[in-house]
Parts: structure tokens; sequence; C-alpha cells
């Protein structure tokens, strides 16, 4: 009874000191990301090490890749299982434009994001009617299909041989050539990733991203209201394939050598992409680069130990499903 | 292409035979997940690893110690068997009690996460070589001018064989009536006294079993290897699909339809694209009849 008492009582007196402990702990919060901040943008150049670039690239990558995500799964409630496919005609579309017509790198960065965003609008329109689980199948086969079609044409490219893409030019006197400084790649994909999250962060505060909560939360109360369910849907859904499309590309110019196999472009690529987005934590789009450095931070630390690090892999993403259902993200207050 | 060799009756009795024994083996994929799904609500991503664990059953009975391939079948639905027990109380039901609206996005993505451990268990525990085992059966019997191998038929008398008991199980036996009653209405079946948390657990055993079989009796087509199960889910989802969700006897007309479909394919095309067709196909049939092809008046979505 008097323990009762005691917190039927604290409210009237707690709001200022919370409230001021609040503020307290978004300050702390503030440093302590812009210090993370400075950390990435200035430490990579002082240790100067290929090895730990090209990790921290992949880090950044799977990062940007998971919040793009976590956007259509933790804001709109919609599971793409074939992101791969969607990256893969980012990075197609982008290397053979530059191949063919005689594009620029650059110019392919928006290209392969509109073909990508083409293609998310096309299987939007065909998919987004279906619930659910259908919207899951659907969008599993759309997937398989990009990748099955691109690996049984290899007439225009390549198929499984692989194709050869060249780097990004040289841009502002800046040397993007195989063999340059992966410093170079590494901060040109953190402008790039600056620039998606900040949009993304904006757009999930303004009314659109209110308007996907609340699809998420209950569709049918959503169109009580006069919302146009499918039109959001297909909004959302387009601009994450918009992104992952720009994104694909720099794959493709980054890595030099694009082939349709699963691990590239398949189940196996879309499974390490949700895994990051599910193990940071749905609805928190920066949840995703925590878990990007912890999921290659294992995979790297652990490379002696083969395939143990992907056993560890996937009972991760068990247990944050049956355990920790809000990711990583629950453990902000010890991080910040 | 020359197209006038599909008017020769020879080649076309071949390729619908051969489409038939694809579909047969389809048709076995595809049954233990339409099984699962239709009770439990899970779709199964691990279902192409439980095929995976059958085919080394059968090459560790067979292959290592010698015995009669129909012992590695059935050793294979056993141990498949007991996994998928284990894989339900251990996860699924874990997930179940603490899930919400979303059960079927989580618990495909868990299932996700079991998959990656499955298959990178096998990779530590046997390696990425492939295993096979030599033929169950030699020979091979003319059709017309051209054959058809024993081997093929046998798949196909024991994928029908297979089924056959299945549909008996659920015709006849009690817990086969009761899961049929459950999939129509967890709850009523709740209140008639059905234990429909035993009922789950043995549904997903029952429906793992059976891709542990198809993995065994598969062995000469896909050798055991740690990735064996990629091609076997995807045609296990098609299947479960162009049926309809959860529609078992529908999974097997659609299992058959598609072998015939990519036998054709096979032929008039090339090797390849017969999966992008069954890819094509899905989409189309998601687009046209969601519930399925073979569900007669309307939506069950």
């Amino acid at each position: 009874m008097q323990a009762s008492g005691a917190t039927a009582a604290s409210p009237a007196a707690a709001p200022p000191a919370s409230e001021a402990r609040g503020a307290g702990l978004r300050k702390w919060a503030i440093v302590k990301i812009g210090l993370l901040l400075l950390a990435v943008v200035f430490l990579p150049p002082y240790f100067d090490d290929r090895y730990l670039t090209t990790i921290l690239i992949s880090v950044v990558f799977f990062g940007i890749l998971g919040a793009i995500y976590d956007l259509m799964v933790g804001y709109a409630g919609l599971n793409n299982f074939g992101f791969a496919g969607v990256l893969a005609i980012g990075s197609y579309a982008s290397a053979l434009c530059q191949l063919n017509f005689g594009t620029t790198g650059w110019e392919g960065l928006l290209i392969g994001g509109i073909a990508a965003g083409a293609i998310g609008l096309l299987t939007g329109i065909i998919t987004l009617r279906l619930r659910g689980l259908y919207l899951g199948l659907m969008t599993f086969f759309v997937g398989e299909t990009i990748r099955l079609t691109i690996s049984n044409l290899p007439q225009y490219t390549r198929g499984t041989l692989g194709l050869t893409v060249a780097p990004f030019e040289n841009i502002f006197g800046i040397d993007f050539a195989r063999g340059a400084d992966p410093l170079n790649y590494y901060y040109l994909l953190l402008l790039l990733g600056a620039v998606i999250m900040i949009f993304m962060h904006w757009l999930v505060r303004s009314k659109a991203g209110l308007v996907w909560r609340a699809l998420k939360e209950d569709e049918t109360a959503a169109r009580t209201l006069r919302v146009r369910a499918t039109r959001w849907k297909l909004l959302n859904f387009t601009i994450a394939s918009f992104l992952t499309g720009v994104m694909g590309s720099f794959y493709a110019h980054n890595l030099g050598v694009l082939s349709p196999l699963p691990t590239e472009f398949g189940v196996g690529r879309t499974v390490e992409v949700l895994t990051v987005a599910y193990v940071g934590g749905r609805g928190t789009l920066w949840g995703s680069f925590f878990a990007a450095a912890l999921l290659i931070g294992i995979q790297e630390y652990f490379r002696g130990l083969g395939a143990w690090r992907l056993v560890l892999f996937g009972v991760l993403l068990i247990l944050v499903m049956i355990f920790v259902p809000k990711g990583l993200a629950r453990f902000k207050r010890l991080l910040l | 292409m020359d197209w006038s060799m599909l008017a020769d009756p020879n080649i076309l009795t071949v390729l619908v035979l051969q489409g038939l024994v694809r579909g047969a083996m389809y048709a076995l994929m595809g049954i233990g997940l339409s099984l699962i799904f239709g009770i439990l609500g899970v779709v199964n991503f691990a279902h192409g690893e439980l095929f995976m664990l059958g085919s080394y059953v059968m090459y560790l009975v067979v292959g290592i110690f010698g015995m009669p391939f129909y012992l590695g079948i059935v050793a294979a639905a056993g141990v498949v068997f007991v996994c998928g027990v284990a894989i339900e109380r251990g996860l699924v039901e874990q997930l179940r009690r603490r899930a919400g609206r979303d059960w079927i996005s989580d618990s495909f993505v868990l299932t996700i996460g079991l998959a990656v451990v499955l298959q990178n268990l096998a990779h530590l525990a046997f390696g990425s070589r492939q295993y096979g085992v030599a033929e169950l059966v030699a020979g091979s019997v003319p059709v017309g001018e051209l054959e058809i191998s024993l081997e093929r038929l046998a798949i196909f008398g024991l994928a029908c064989l297979a089924v056959l008991l299945l549909w008996a199980f659920m015709k006849f036996a009690r817990t086969g009536r009761a899961i049929r009653a459950a999939a129509q209405n967890a709850e009523a079946a709740e209140t008639l006294g059905i234990d429909v948390r035993n009922l789950f657990t043995v549904t997903f055993g029952l429906g793992a079993a059976f891709a542990g079989v198809a993995g065994a009796l598969l062995i000469s087509i896909y050798p055991a290897s740690p990735t064996v199960g990629a091609e076997p889910l995807l045609k296990s989802f098609a299947v479960v699909v162009l049926g309809g969700l959860g529609n078992v006897s529908g999974a097997i007309a659609a299992g058959l339809l598609l072998g015939v479909l990519e036998a054709f394919t096979i032929f008039i095309a090339a090797d390849g694209w017969q999966n992008v067709l069954t890819a094509y196909l899905v989409i189309l049939v998601l687009l046209v009849r969601p519930a399925g092809l073979f569900v007669l008046g309307g939506k069950r979505a």
C-alpha cells in the first residue's frame, strides 16, 4: 500500500525533474552523436588502412541499405523480399548505360535510381493492393525474376560470367580510379549517405511519415479517414526503390564487377539487408548503422571461424525476433 | 527450334512423362510448406534447409552405411520430423507467445534466421562438397522410340505413395482429422477438446518430414550440399502460391502442372529459362487469382 501511495504521489512533483533530466540526457546525446560523427569522418584517414577503410565502406553501405529497408518495413509495414532485385536494377542500369551509351558513373547514380524507382513503382502498382503475406510473396518472386532474367540474358549482361564496370570518373581532381585510395570512395559514400539519411529523416517526420504509420497501425481505420492507402504505400515503395537504385549504382562502380548470383543480388543479399534492418530496430532508421557495425564487425573479427560467424548472424536474428523485437534501438540508453 | 517436333507423339509423350515426374517432385516439396502454412500460418523459409537435412540423412544411411534406400527415406522422415518438432517447440511457439498482429511477417523472418543457421551448420559439419548416392534403381524403359529411366519412375511412384499416405492420414487418422478441423477453425477445435498446441507441433513436424522425404528421395538429382535447398525452396513457394496458400491438394495439382510446363520450356527454349517462366507464372497468378489456380468459386484470401 505504501509503495503504491508513493508512486501515486510522485507524478505531481516529478515532471519538472524528469524533464530536466531528459533535457540533460538529450544534451549529452547530442554531444555523443557529434563525437561519433567526428570519429566517422576524421578517424579513417588517421589510421589510413586500406583494409579498415574497405570494412567501413561496407558498414556504411549496409547501414544505408538497412535504413532504406526500414523506411518500408518499419514505417509503412511493407516487407520487400525482392530488395536485392531492386538493387540489381540500379547496378545494372548504371553499368550498362555507361558501357553502351557512354554515360558517366555520376549520371549513373541518377540513372540507377530512376530505373529502380520505375521498377519499384511498377511492382508497387501490381502488388500493393495485396495485403501482408501476398505482398511478401509477390516481391520475393519479382526479385527472383529480375535476377534470373539478368542471369539468362548473357548477350547483354554477361550473365554469371560477370559484368566488368568502370569506376567513377575523376571529378574535382579527386581520383576514383581502380587502385586509388579507397578513402575517396568512403567519403563519397558518406556524402551520399548523409543526403539520403537527412532526406529520410525529414520524410518520416513529414505528413507522409504520419500517414504511413497510421496505415501500419490500422489500415482499415486509416481508410475510414479517407486516406488513400494504396497511393501512400506506392509513394513509400517508389522512394525506397529509387534510393536503393542509387546505392546499387554506387555498388556497381565501387565493386567493379557484377554477377547475378543469389549471394550478390538474390535471396542472400535481401536476407543480409533485412537482418541489418531488424537487428537495428524497426522504425528507427539510424539503428541500422549500429546493426551493420555490429554484424560486419562480428564477421570481420571472427573471419577465422568461417561459417560460424554466419551461424552467429542467424542466431542473432532469431534472438532479436523472439526476445528483442525492438532491436538494438532498445539499448539506445546505454550508448547515448 | 523446330516446332514440328512438338507434333511428334513420341516426343510429346516423353515430355509429358518427364514433366509429370518433375511435377511429382515439386508436389512433394510443396506439400510440407503448404501444410505448415495452412495450420500454423507460418511461411517456413527454412523449408529448403529441412530438404537439405533429409538429403544428408539419406547420404549417411545409404551412401556411408550402405543400407537399402527405403531405410534412408524412412530415416530421413524420422530425423527431420524430430527436427521439425524441436523447431516448433523451441522457436516458433516462443515467438507465437509474444507476437501480435505481424505474426506472418515476423514468423517468416524468424525462419529466415533459422535457414541461415542450418545452412551454415551443415557447411561446418560437411563442408561445401556435394555428396550424392549412385542411382537408387538402375536401368530404363522404352517409351516409343525414346527411353525414360527407371530411377525417375521410382521417384514418381514413391512421391505418389507419400502423397497417398498423407491423404489417408488426414482422412482417417484421428490426428489427421483434428488437423483438418484446426485448419478450418482453430478456436472451435480447441473448444471441442482438441489440444491445438500439440497439434501445431505435430503438424510442423509432419510438414518438415515431407521436406526431408523429398530431400532423401531426390538425392540423385539434388546431391546433398549446404545450399541444395535453394531451388526446392523456390519451387515449393511457386507450387504453394499456384495451388493456393495452405491448400494441400491444390499444391499437388500445381506441382504436376508446373512440372509439365517446365519440361516443355526446357525443350523449347533452353535449360535455365524454366526458372524464369516459373517466376513470371507465379507473379501472374498472384495478380489474377491470388487465392490460387485450383480454388473454385472465388477468393479465400
